[in-house]
Parts: structure tokens; C-alpha cells; sequence
């Protein structure tokens, strides 16, 4: 469990400086204000975004810590394909892993919308940060930027 | 040093079942005429680097028009489309490309169409078989459910971003980011046809039970499909060609929904073969 913990806190601190520090977010986020949670099967992660910055990432959120306003949810297989610089089809994507996988999209559906463009970017950071599903896929370091 | 591209455009008006289409199209290139259909709620620019592909138009005259309602084809001059909802209808496209094509006095051209042109490539198999040459349908299928969405259009969200952002997933992550970026570029463009188009995409469109109608014994047929396409995947095109008695079907390998468009030099090697194919197979026809 301290490996699990430690495996979390690393990624949270490595996607937010992967986020912060991209160009194309940056360029764009001006206006990218919202709260999600991924829910990644044995872990959930609640991204609170304020202008198109990470404000805050919660592990595993208790039901009462922080509402959110959608999530994204889908098991680890997805998502540790996802987070693969050449993942495979129908899971590269969550419009295409909605359609064809396991991902499902709930809450406030419009919020998404207004933040697709955001949204969509900041998800495909997950293939510079590494997805936080298993230890040895959640290494950055074994990863080369996608950009 | 100025850089001129042989590509021209022009404007032709044509009747389109009552409605008068001013249509743009661009053109480079000479030989059998290869008549080209963008996706939905895009314009000519996707086949933009076909164009200009000298191993192409050396023996092709390439023609891609922005279909009415799209790029530089305004909606039509005779009727107050604004009351109206768009909604584009398998019988009018079809019209229209006849419609067309006769305007520019093509004889047997080939059509190849994507994504809904992909869709409506099937449906001029079916209905028009001895107006063209070959036909290739890309990313097509015999039914396309699901996409005909509000999101595309509604009020409380950035449409533009919504459909280009939309169909982001629908490219490869290995195509190149430029020609995604443009691709998406272009999709913020028309999102007010977007909608309307998919109701042909995913409603009007169906021939599911009617394929073995299609004949291909003058018309050859190619379907291909890039592996990444999560709305007409190579198993929907293949169970599609399948279903056509002479039809083939080419499964593209890392590409997704806007071949032409996110990575040409990929789309390139399939489209030669498809394009081979249908010559090949009118040459054999030709000697039957």
C-alpha cells in the first residue's frame, strides 16, 4: 500500500507539473475552470482545474470531499493502454474508448463540452506523465514526451 | 522566391433537385477523372496534399469540390435555407454528385468519398453504378449509427471546439501533429453543417439488407478503413464488403477517420492499391 501511495503521489505531482508546463493547455486555458474525477477501477483522481492550471489533485476522494462535475471512468487495461504513446485502437482516445471500451462519461456532460478542447489535450498528458494504473507503466521516466 | 501551386479553383452553379448550388471546387492534374468527397462538416482542404501529388495526377485529373453548404459552396441562392434545419438527405447527395458531374461533362470518373462521402460512395454503387468508372468508398459502411448528436450544435458549449475536439479521437495518435492540427482546424470551421450531415451519416444512411442489390460488374468497388476509426471500424467495412458480391475491402494500419487529411503519406500506399484495384478489375471487365 506505501508502494501504491507513493506510486499516487509521484504521478500527481509529475501530471501537474506536465500539465502546467504545457504549451498548448497554456495557450488555450485561459477559461478551462473545472473539477473531474478519473476513476481508474482500484483508484479515483479528482483534477481541479482554474485557468487551464492544476489547482489541485485528490487520491481517491472521500464521497463528500469536493464535488465534481463529470468523470471519466474505465479499468486499468483502458486506461494503461491509453497512457501508451502508440496505445491500441479504440482505446487511444475517450471518445473512442466511450464508444468501443469499457470508458463511460457521467455527470454534466455539458461541462465537458465546454472544456473538450482542454479536456481532450490534458487526457493525451497522461502518455507524457504515464497513467498511475500499475507501478511499471506509471514511471515517466520510461516514457519519452509525446510532443 | 513566390512558391505557386498548380491546384486551381473554380465555380460552377448546377440544379440540385430544384435547389441552385454554387459549388467550389479545386483541380489539378490530367487522365481518368477522380472525383473527391470530404467528411462531414469539412471541406476540400483534406485532400489537399492529393492535389498536388504528381505520382497521382500524372494519370488522374484530381477534382474535389466543398459540397453545398460547406468551405466555399454557399448554402443554396434560390431558397431561404435559414428557416429551415440542415439536414442532408441520401437523395439530394446523390443528385448533387450526378449533378455535378455532369455539369463538368466527366464521363465514368472515379468517386471516392470519406466518412459520409464513404457512406454516400455506397449509395452511388447502388444507384448509379453506370455513371462512373470505380468507385472507393473510405471509412464507409452500410449503416453508421450514433453520431448524429446535438452537442454539435448546442447553444452552451463552443461548437466549433466541440466538433473539432469531438473528432479528435477519430485520428491515429501516430499521424502527424500538423496534419491533425489542420484537420482539426478545418473541423472548426463547419460545425453548422456538421449536424446536418450526420443525419445522413447515422439516420438516413442505411443499407443494411440491401448490399446484394449493389452491382459491381462494371463499377468496381474498394472499401478501406484505418484501424483507428471508432465510428466505421475495419470490421464494420469489412462485414460491408462482405455483403457485396465483387466488392473489396483494405484494412489501413495505423490511421484512423481522415486518412487523406492526417497522414497522406500512409493514405498514399492505400489509396494507390485501391486505386489499382479498380483498374485492373475494369480492364478486366472490359475484356469479358
Amino acid at each position: 500500500m506505501a508502494t501504491e501511495t507513493a506510486v499516487a503521489d509521484r504521478w500527481v505531482e509529475e501530471f501537474t507539473r506536465v500539465c502546467n508546463q504545457d504549451e498548448e493547455l497554456q495557450a488555450h486555458g485561459k477559461f478551462f475552470d473545472c473539477s473531474y474525477l478519473l476513476d481508474m477501477g482500484s483508484h479515483k483522481y479528482q483534477i481541479v482545474m482554474h485557468h487551464g492550471k492544476v489547482e489541485e489533485i485528490l487520491v481517491d476522494p472521500g464521497p463528500l470531499d469536493l464535488r465534481y462535475q463529470f468523470l471519466i471512468r474505465a479499468g486499468e487495461d483502458t486506461w494503461r493502454e491509453f497512457g501508451k504513446k502508440e496505445p491500441r485502437p479504440m482505446a487511444h482516445g475517450i471518445w473512442a474508448a466511450t464508444f468501443r471500451e469499457d470508458m463511460e462519461l457521467e455527470g454534466d456532460l455539458l461541462v465537458l463540452m465546454q472544456n473538450l478542447r482542454c479536456v481532450t489535450r490534458q487526457m493525451e498528458l497522461l502518455r507524457v506523465s504515464g497513467v498511475p494504473v500499475h507501478e511499471e507503466v506509471s514511471a515517466p521516466q520510461q516514457r519519452e514526451p509525446s510532443t | 522566391m513566390a512558391q505557386f501551386s498548380p491546384v486551381t479553383g473554380h465555380y460552377v452553379t448546377i440544379d440540385v433537385l430544384g435547389d441552385e448550388c454554387k459549388v467550389f471546387y479545386l483541380e489539378n492534374g490530367e487522365g481518368t477523372p477522380l472525383v473527391c468527397q470530404h467528411t462531414a462538416g469539412c471541406h476540400n482542404h483534406q485532400w489537399r496534399y492529393l492535389l498536388e501529388d504528381e505520382d497521382i495526377t500524372s494519370n488522374y485529373r484530381v477534382i474535389a469540390y466543398d459540397l453545398t453548404n460547406h468551405g466555399k459552396s454557399d448554402p443554396p441562392t434560390n431558397k431561404e435555407w435559414w428557416k429551415q434545419e440542415y439536414r442532408l438527405t441520401a437523395d439530394w447527395y446523390t443528385a448533387f454528385i450526378t449533378s455535378f458531374c455532369d455539369a463538368l461533362e466527366l464521363e465514368k470518373p472515379i468517386f471516392a468519398g470519406c466518412s459520409f462521402g464513404g457512406n454516400e460512395a455506397l449509395q452511388l454503387a447502388l444507384r448509379h453504378p453506370e455513371r462512373f468508372g470505380g468507385i472507393v468508398s473510405i471509412e464507409g459502411a452500410d449503416y453508421s449509427p450514433g453520431f448524429f448528436l446535438d452537442w454539435w450544435q448546442h447553444p452552451h458549449a463552443n461548437a466549433a471546439q466541440v466538433s473539432a475536439s469531438g473528432v479528435w479521437d477519430l485520428m491515429a495518435p501516430q499521424s502527424p501533429d500538423a496534419d491533425r492540427a489542420a484537420t482539426w482546424f478545418y473541423y472548426t470551421q463547419g460545425s453548422e453543417a456538421f449536424r446536418g450531415d450526420l443525419y445522413f451519416y447515422s439516420v438516413d444512411h442505411d443499407l443494411r439488407g440491401r448490399l446484394g442489390e449493389i452491382d459491381t460488374s462494371t463499377c468496381p468497388l474498394v472499401l478501406i478503413t484505418g484501424e483507428y476509426d471508432y465510428l466505421t471500424t475495419p470490421e464494420d467495412s469489412q462485414r460491408t464488403a462482405d455483403g457485396i458480391s465483387g466488392a473489396t475491402f483494405i484494412k489501413m494500419e495505423k490511421i484512423g477517420h481522415f486518412p487523406m487529411s492526417e497522414n497522406y503519406p500512409v493514405f498514399k500506399g492505400y489509396f494507390q492499391q485501391a486505386l489499382n484495384q479498380i483498374q485492373e478489375e475494369s480492364q478486366a471487365a472490359m475484356a469479358r
